[in-house]
């Protein structure tokens, strides 16, 4: 098992901090460019929502990646917040015309798309919020 | 590194990547579009859901206005994308 983690100020021009820390994992790991874009994508939407969404918090967000054999676990760890239930998310109608489309819930679609398990859990006591996901690479 | 530019023909060009980051810059472009135009993505390397709700709410503007989007040059990656999105039944896609 490889992990890398790295904390991130809770703003969404850090992004470009997490896709140098992204690039270097997959560059490390030689990962082919089907799964880097996945990557990004994946860690893009989980970022994104926990600096749009997350009430409360403190000034960073910590962001972890691992590999082990062929799963890559993806995990997003924010202190001092609310909870979420992406339960609450609504589905997109993905195959509704332009008429019945309403904007957002895309990120979330996205991820559920992309990944193999997608876990949030709550910590009462510190108020932490944790979201892990894992996605199988293909041989 | 992000670019948006429109060319004599008007064609409007995406370049590099389109990310969260991104969205306030370009919001205040596709705005300005009142017209249907043909939005080449050869040279763009990835999208992320916050570029495609901004290129979707223009899109859903410009229908109710009797014009539309085209697309073309996508990379497989992004392809794939927007057909997890289901804009494959929002966009005319080449």
């Amino acid at each position: 098992v490889t992990a890398v983690s790295r904390s991130f100020d809770r703003e969404i021009p850090a992004l470009d901090g997490i896709f140098d820390f992204v690039g270097a994992f997959i560059a490390r790991h030689e990962l082919d460019e089907r799964t880097a874009f996945s990557l990004n994508l994946i860690v893009e939407e989980l970022f994104t929502n926990f600096v749009r969404h997350n009430e409360g918090g403190g000034e960073q967000i910590v962001l972890a990646i691992e590999k082990n054999n062929n799963t890559i676990r993806i995990e997003l760890v924010d202190d001092g917040v609310e909870p979420f239930d992406p339960d609450t998310v609504a589905e997109v109608p993905v195959r509704a015309g332009i008429d019945e489309r309403r904007p957002g819930g895309l990120g979330i679609h996205l991820i559920r798309t992309m990944v193999d398990s997608l876990h949030y859990d709550y910590e009462t006591e510190n108020r932490r919020l944790r979201v892990s996901v894992t996605k199988t690479l293909e041989p | 590194m992000f670019e948006i530019t429109t060319t004599d023909d008007g064609v409007i060009h995406l370049e590099g990547r389109f990310d969260a980051a991104q969205v306030d810059r370009a919001r205040s472009f596709f705005e300005g579009i009142t017209t249907s135009h043909t939005i080449d993505f050869s040279k763009l390397a990835y999208i992320a859901s916050a570029g495609l709700g901004l290129l979707f709410a223009t899109q859903k503007r410009l229908v109710d206005a009797g014009e539309a989007f085209k697309l073309t040059g996508l990379n497989p990656h992004i392809r794939e994308i927007f057909k997890i999105a289901g804009f494959d039944n929002i966009f005319e896609i080449e």
